[in-house]
């Protein structure tokens, strides 16, 4: 009698656990707005995350299941790939059977030829030029596709090129079914949104919130999420984040800035941080005239950062770089060290002919916020700072992130780049073309792809070349160890630091694993009383 | 946020007597509110332009050790910014650009507006009612969001929002003038003056000027308080001054984060806002009193 | 009366239609060419092609005021850049908020201010007057934006009583007149109407105290009428300029609220066209400017046929 009683409690008592354990999460994201809805999202890294990997999956995934190890990748809605043995232009991806949208239809290898359709074809009728716009430069590898047959893909790039399923990472699947359904626009679309991934968009007011329920039929079942609603509130100004939080209006806020961590740990909220690819940069232009296509000036202004002050301005948030990718990257090879040094700086400017009297002027775009941006108004006054004391003056011009994320597509000669020199940017660092080619390669200029500042050099473009040719991995890491050592020893950007990915979640916010990502998966998530 | 439709209670002089403007004085002098303002105001517009001679620090060096010290710290009178840049410094420079920014706009606005409401006033008719109808269209708009426009179409930058905040002035400076104008000009004095045959150019110069500049003037130094405000809005939302430049509204954006390290020093630039303000606006109170003689 | 309403109605129409050419002139304020104000980065060659020829911008200056006139009047106000959605969408959710706010705002603002004043009028020249006139010039003198960060520390941060920002739960489209969203409207609505407080308190002491200085008054108090009748003459003197002043407050509410929406991320006309000036989405900022200022155009209109109509001696040439 008394273990049936004792069983009893307990059994009510794990109910209750559970029954207790869904609630409700309410998000404080960087962005301004809600990024598009109908697949490929806009507001950079951050839209990736929140309106991509929940409403919708991918063909290939990131694991995002561990804090402890790099995270790499997993079969999505393609079940398992390869690349043909004697033609290495060709891959053939197996689609996952059985994988259902949330209007019910079916996804199929037809309906991932259809979504490259409506990012590369522009007269096929579902090409949406604004979707296109951020996905396009994603794939540049692909140059045809076809569906073999309903569960088998095949893929075919412009040369032999490692990085594709890399690439694949950043293309979510929407549904064609849906598209006919709702009448063939995407502006219906965006009202009665369908993807194949965890979680359910229900609904959404533009610049205000979006809401996302869990798909309780979604194929990985291990990945059905716990939480009853997920709620996203655009919240770029850093100070009314965290008044958000404190004051109870959310349970989770990205990116809390350095100076509110200590109030908030002490008034109990978890921060929560991982050391992940990421990099804050300036992205220096080297199209004609521009002041940076001399090498001391380049090297001058590396010289000129104190990354240290810095790390100190965001309150220890943030890992000082020595180099473009984080230090203790497996890429990171043995370039010469980074350094603050202004003597140095200011005797590097006086040969390139300038000085404090006689400074080199020039203008830099930086957003106001965005998705990895950290805290960019202090961070860029104060790296304008130290530019200014050792012989430029620089103008700072500070533009939405959206915005600066279409001048970063349309290059630095577009006037969307409002004639800037460098432009304050945070890069996804986790793949090879993500890293480096993307930015590095002479071809990838607007709009094919966002080498944004117009670099040009036949050695980099042969690494680059080399790197994505090798397909065997201690090989190839050898030479993308190369490419960064030239990265760093030619000062191509100027390197400032790494972010932490901090977070700031009320105390009742359990079971979430951050991972080494610029993704995250919110599905283990739970709320407590 | 107003340059409120003015309704201005005209004193007019009976004539432009040298005994009317020494009484002005005179009343000012003894009204204790007004003068402790004045006082105020001379005392930072003169730290303003001797800034270099005054401020403790550079403002533009900042020590990032130092960032966000609070009120009194060592080396540090009203504390740290977020760049570890001494405030008491930024402060007072920050008056050069906040001050110019703030009295600009209205003079220029008083320049011009004055002439075309003058100009209306006394030529009346046709030319009154074409400069009139046109100045209306531009007071169709609430200042704030005029000024907002003006500048968010041209860009942020000083010059653009001092220049936005000038025709924002122009309108309630110029209905004012033309008011003022159009009432001396059918005084008895100003007809006799006609009709004795004196030249337009002699009549404004010696009967109406004396008695308009003064209601005038005084209209303006209350719009001030609202130039200075509108001024440090623009920058608050970027439109207006850049940084690392020094000035209250960009100062008031950008310690915004810091409310919660130190609140006492992110409200340091809105209180000097409020301080100058609230002077010009009392100090314009006074002026009026004094010239109001059937006090 | 009737002769002038139309001819009130009549002066209207060339106003709204000169603030239609300033709000047209602004895209050829923004520096660089006007195509590419408000042409998306991302544009396709076809598309600045049908954007050109929609806009006009291949014909003279006066012939592509005629088309975006033509546009506008029948309610097409082009369409964002940075999002894609017609302008006239966005300014629609949006301009709900600021009404809510506004309205919020004007009614603390006007009771307020019309009490405080009242007291300060009928006490004239006592210290309860010189209170009431130092509180009416602080008002005045602040930088209500300033203001608004201030209430947020206290009342947010501090003490946790009031939310920090956005409009409810339910977001703005689903505002109800409930306590949950009340919460949200206090401190917004509040630094909001510190302005309009002032000026009223100011406007109304002047005005009693000016009324109650007339000899008229003062032979009906000599003659024995009780305090209420007295007020009433007061209030029957007072309210037509009184109600002239608080209207104009109400159109400078609607259109000015720009700075508090940002501090507190209200979700009204403010804030888009915040957003619309920081990502240069030169649509968005005309037809909410457009908006705007015919709001105002209206609200004045109507301020001054009431006005009229209260005290038909008072006439504007």
């Amino acid at each position: 009698m008394r273990l049936h009683r004792l069983l009893c409690s307990l059994a009510f008592a794990g109910a209750s656990l559970t029954v207790h354990a869904q609630g409700t999460l309410r998000v404080g994201m960087t962005a301004a707005d809600i990024p598009i809805v109908t697949g490929q999202p806009d507001q950079g890294g951050e839209g990736q995350r929140f309106l991509a990997y929940t409403a919708y999956d991918a063909l290939v995934h990131w694991d995002f299941s561990s804090a402890d190890k790099p995270s790499t990748l997993v079969p999505g809605l393609a079940a398992s790939w390869k690349v043909d043995d004697k033609d290495r232009t060709k891959w053939t991806f197996t689609i996952r059977k059985g994988v259902k949208y949330h209007d019910g239809s079916e996804f199929k290898a037809q309906a991932a030829v259809w979504n490259f359709d409506k990012l590369l074809k522009s007269d096929a009728p579902q090409y949406d030029s604004k979707q296109a716009a951020q996905g396009r430069s994603r794939i540049p590898a692909i140059k045809t596709y076809r569906a073999i047959d309903d569960y088998t893909l095949e893929i075919v790039t412009n040369e032999p090129d490692a990085f594709l399923p890399y690439q694949l990472t950043w293309i979510p699947m929407s549904s064609p079914a849906n598209w006919e359904k709702v009448g063939k626009s995407w502006e219906a679309y965006a009202k009665s949104v369908s993807g194949t991934g965890p979680w359910k968009l229900v609904s959404w007011t533009p610049r205000e919130r979006a809401e996302l329920v869990p798909n309780k039929a979604y194929w990985d079942p291990k990945r059905v999420p716990k939480l009853d609603r997920m709620i996203l509130l655009p919240l770029p100004e850093p100070s009314t984040r965290v008044a958000a939080l404190r004051s109870g209006q959310v349970d989770w806020i990205e990116a809390p800035p350095g100076d509110a961590v200590p109030g908030l740990k002490a008034a109990g909220f978890q921060i929560i941080t991982n050391v992940y690819p990421h990099n804050w940069v300036w992205h220096l232009s080297r199209a004609e005239g521009s002041p940076f296509n001399d090498v001391r000036v380049r090297k001058a202004a590396n010289l000129a950062i104190d990354r240290e002050g810095l790390n100190k301005l965001l309150g220890g948030l943030s890992i000082p770089a020595k180099g473009f990718m984080p230090p203790g990257h497996e890429w990171f090879g043995k370039p010469e060290a980074l350094r603050y040094d202004p003597a140095a700086a200011r005797k590097l400017m006086a040969e390139a002919g300038y000085t404090k009297e006689k400074p080199l002027a020039f203008k830099a775009i930086v957003p106001s916020s965005g998705s990895g941006m950290m805290q960019p108004l202090p961070m860029n006054e104060l790296v304008q700072q130290n530019l200014n004391e050792v012989g430029f003056k620089v103008e700072l011009e500070a533009m939405e992130w959206n915005t600066i994320i279409n001048a970063w597509r349309a290059g630095a000669k577009a006037p969307g780049s409002r004639g800037a020199a460098a432009m304050n940017y945070s890069y996804f660092i986790q793949d090879p073309f993500t890293a480096f080619t993307r930015h590095l390669q002479s071809d990838l200029i607007a709009p094919k792809g966002t080498n944004w500042g117009y670099y040009n050099d036949k050695a980099m473009d042969d690494l680059l070349l080399k790197a994505k040719t090798t397909f065997e991995p201690k090989e190839q890491t050898r030479v993308l160890q190369q490419i960064h050592e030239k990265f760093v020893n030619d000062a191509l950007f100027l390197a400032i630091t790494h972010d932490v990915n901090p977070r700031a979640l009320s105390p009742k916010v359990q079971g979430f694993v951050q991972a080494q990502n610029w993704f995250q998966d919110f599905s283990p998530v739970y709320m407590t009383k | 946020m107003s340059a409120a439709a003015p309704t201005v209670e005209l004193p007019i002089a009976a004539a432009a007597a040298q005994g009317y403007w020494t009484g002005v004085f005179r009343r000012l002098l003894r009204d204790k509110v007004a003068l402790a303002c004045a006082l105020v105001l001379i005392a930072i517009v003169l730290a303003a332009i001797f800034a270099p001679y005054v401020a403790p620090a550079d403002p533009a060096k900042g020590a990032i050790l130092k960032r966000l010290q609070p009120i009194g710290a060592e080396g540090f009178p009203l504390g740290s910014d977020e760049l570890g840049r001494d405030m008491l410094s930024r402060l007072i420079f920050g008056g050069r650009l906040s001050l110019m920014m703030g009295l600009s706009p209205v003079f220029f606005a008083l320049v011009i507006g004055g002439f075309l409401g003058i100009v209306a006033g006394f030529v009346g008719g046709r030319t009154n009612t074409v400069i009139m109808r046109t100045v209306d269209v531009f007071f169709a708009f609430p200042s704030v969001l005029l000024a907002v426009a003006i500048s968010g179409a041209l860009g942020a930058g000083i010059a653009n929002a001092m220049l936005a905040l000038t025709v924002v002035f122009i309108p309630p400076i110029a209905r004012v003038a033309e008011s003022v104008t159009t009432q001396v000009r059918s005084l008895d004095f100003v007809e006799a003056a006609r009709a004795s045959g004196a030249g337009a150019f002699t009549i404004i110069r010696v009967h109406i000027l004396g008695n308009v500049l003064g209601p005038i003037f005084v209209y303006a130094t209350s719009l001030v308080s609202v130039s200075m405000i509108l001024a440090a809005g623009l920058s608050f939302l970027g439109l207006g001054t850049k940084p690392p430049d020094p000035e209250w509204g960009l100062m008031l954006n950008t310690l915004r984060t810091a409310i919660y390290i130190q609140p006492w020093v992110a409200a340091l630039p809105g209180a000097l806002i409020f301080v100058v303000s609230i002077s010009f606006n009392l100090l314009s109170d006074g002026m009026r009193s004094a010239m109001d003689v059937q006090r | 009366m009737i002769a002038y309403l139309l001819k009130r109605l009549g002066l209207v129409i060339p106003i709204a239609l000169a603030v239609s050419v300033v709000c047209f002139a602004l895209v050829y304020l923004a520096p660089g060419d006007p195509l590419s104000a408000v042409v998306p980065s991302d544009a396709s060659k076809e598309m600045v092609e049908e954007l050109k020829k929609e806009y006009g911008f291949d014909k003279p200056i006066p012939v592509q005021y005629a088309v975006w006139l033509g546009r506008t009047l029948q309610g097409n106000l082009g369409q964002s850049i940075a999002t894609g959605r017609p302008v006239a969408t966005e300014i629609g959710s949006a301009i709900g908020n600021t009404l809510i706010l506004a309205f919020a705002a004007s009614l603390v603002g006007f009771t307020l201010g019309a009490v405080l004043g009242t007291i300060a009028g009928y006490f004239s020249g006592s210290w309860i007057d010189k209170a009431v006139s130092a509180i009416a010039v602080a008002g005045v003198s602040v930088p209500h934006y300033w203001l608004g960060m201030v209430l947020v520390i206290v009342f947010s941060v501090i003490l946790g009583w009031l939310p920090a920002m956005g409009a409810g739960p339910g977001g703005s489209g689903e505002w109800t007149w409930d306590a949950e969203h009340l919460k949200h409207l206090v401190l917004p609505a509040f630094a909001l109407s510190v302005i309009p407080t002032s000026i009223v308190t100011r406007t109304l002491r002047a005005l009693v105290a000016d009324t109650l200085s007339k000899e008229f008054v003062i032979a009906l108090v000599a003659k024995g009428l009780g305090q209420g009748a007295i007020f009433m003459h007061v209030v029957k003197n007072v309210a037509p300029t009184a109600l002239a002043v608080m209207g104009v407050q109400l159109g400078y509410l609607m259109g000015g609220s720009i700075l508090i929406e940002t501090v507190f991320s209200w979700p009204g006309t403010g804030f888009l066209l915040n957003t619309a000036i920081f990502q240069r989405d030169v649509p968005l900022l005309q037809g909410t400017i457009l908006v705007l200022a015919m709001f105002f155009v209206g609200l004045n209109l109507i301020v001054d046929l009431v006005q009229t109509a209260l005290d038909p001696r008072i006439r504007r040439t």
